[in-house]
């Protein structure tokens, strides 16, 4: 029986290797994940109201980033997008809101369906602008919806890295 | 009720059953697995370090055992592994809704928090589980293409 065991599991493990180096979606075999928070729950605004899209912590954003399985939008100006925003992000600036919006989408977020996990955050506590655009979205039809009202502040305070772009410094 | 735990037919019934189970269980994990590791962090149970390698190793163990239960391929073995992982998966449950974290248990389809469905989960592992006792004691050697030794 023991045999047997241990025949299955290499068995098993073998496939994985084979069917993890072909796969278009592929994971790294050591996954970057960490307990970051405290356990304080998601930074909510006062501004909040029901019906608002989910709030979600730094441990949440953390694990949605490792496995690539949102978008991050950053609503922030364009200035403060190239200076340092969380890797990967697209840049949907509130400024051009609300009348902008939908163009904006069209090209930005084309290849993106409307239930796609989207988490979308701005500076810290006292930037509302993700919540805004958020609700905006939702008004779009947008049903993946995710705060990160820590915003860059506290993915940059948790250690975690910024992108920081060449134009910055132009 | 020795009748009933070493009968042909209710072994081969729990052999598909069982079998059946675990390989649908393993599409979406094997299809997503960066979902699958996302479920698995959820429980807040392992090393970040390990998450991946679970979420990638799992699944196919899930197929294999599935294929082999059914099949009467390396079965004492496969009959090991399916009890081993009701177990763990019945403690990985447990745990969460002793801790009060709610997670949906990622079993079937990409899990996540605050779906509350870990209890009936845990309900429906338990009910699996005593499939899997089943197969385990029985004496059963039908319908396997694989002799049993």
């Amino acid at each position: 029986m023991i045999k047997q065991t241990i025949i299955l599991i290499i068995l098993s493990i073998l496939l994985s290797v084979v069917a993890n180096s072909i796969s278009p979606e592929n994971i790294s075999w050591i996954g970057e994940y960490r307990e970051i928070s405290d356990g304080d729950g998601p930074i909510v605004p006062p501004s909040a109201e029901a019906g608002d899209p989910p709030f979600i912590d730094i441990n949440i954003a953390n694990i949605e980033f490792a496995t690539k399985t949102s978008i991050f939008v950053d609503a922030r100006d364009h200035e403060e997008f190239i200076c340092g925003t969380i890797p990967g992000s697209i840049s949907i600036p509130f400024e051009y809101m609300p009348d902008e919006l939908e163009g904006y989408f069209e090209t930005v977020l084309a290849d993106v369906s409307l239930d796609y996990s989207i988490i979308v955050f701005c500076s810290g506590e006292e930037c509302d602008l993700s919540l805004h655009l958020a609700r905006n979205m939702q008004d779009l039809g947008y049903t993946g919806l995710k705060i990160f009202f820590g915003g860059a502040r506290e993915w940059d305070n948790a250690g975690f890295e910024l992108e920081r772009r060449e134009e910055c410094d132009q | 009720m020795r009748s009933i735990i070493h009968n042909d037919f209710i072994t081969m019934l729990s052999r598909i059953i069982m079998g059946a189970i675990f390989i649908y269980a393993s599409f979406y994990k094997i299809l997503e697995p960066a979902l699958f590791a996302k479920s698995i962090w959820y429980y807040h149970l392992i090393p970040g370090l390990l998450i991946n390698i679970l979420a990638l190793v799992l699944p196919w163990l899930e197929l294999v055992v599935g294929l082999a239960l059914i099949g009467g391929v390396y079965y004492r073995g496969a009959v090991l592994w399916v009890n081993i992982m009701m177990v763990v998966f019945i403690i990985a449950l447990s745990s969460t809704i002793i801790r009060g974290i709610d997670v949906d248990c990622g079993c079937f389809k990409a899990g996540g928090s605050a779906t509350g469905s870990a209890t009936e989960s845990l309900l429906l592992d338990f009910g699996m589980f005593a499939l899997t006792l089943q197969l385990l004691v029985s004496k059963s050697k039908r319908w396997m293409l694989q002799r049993i030794t």
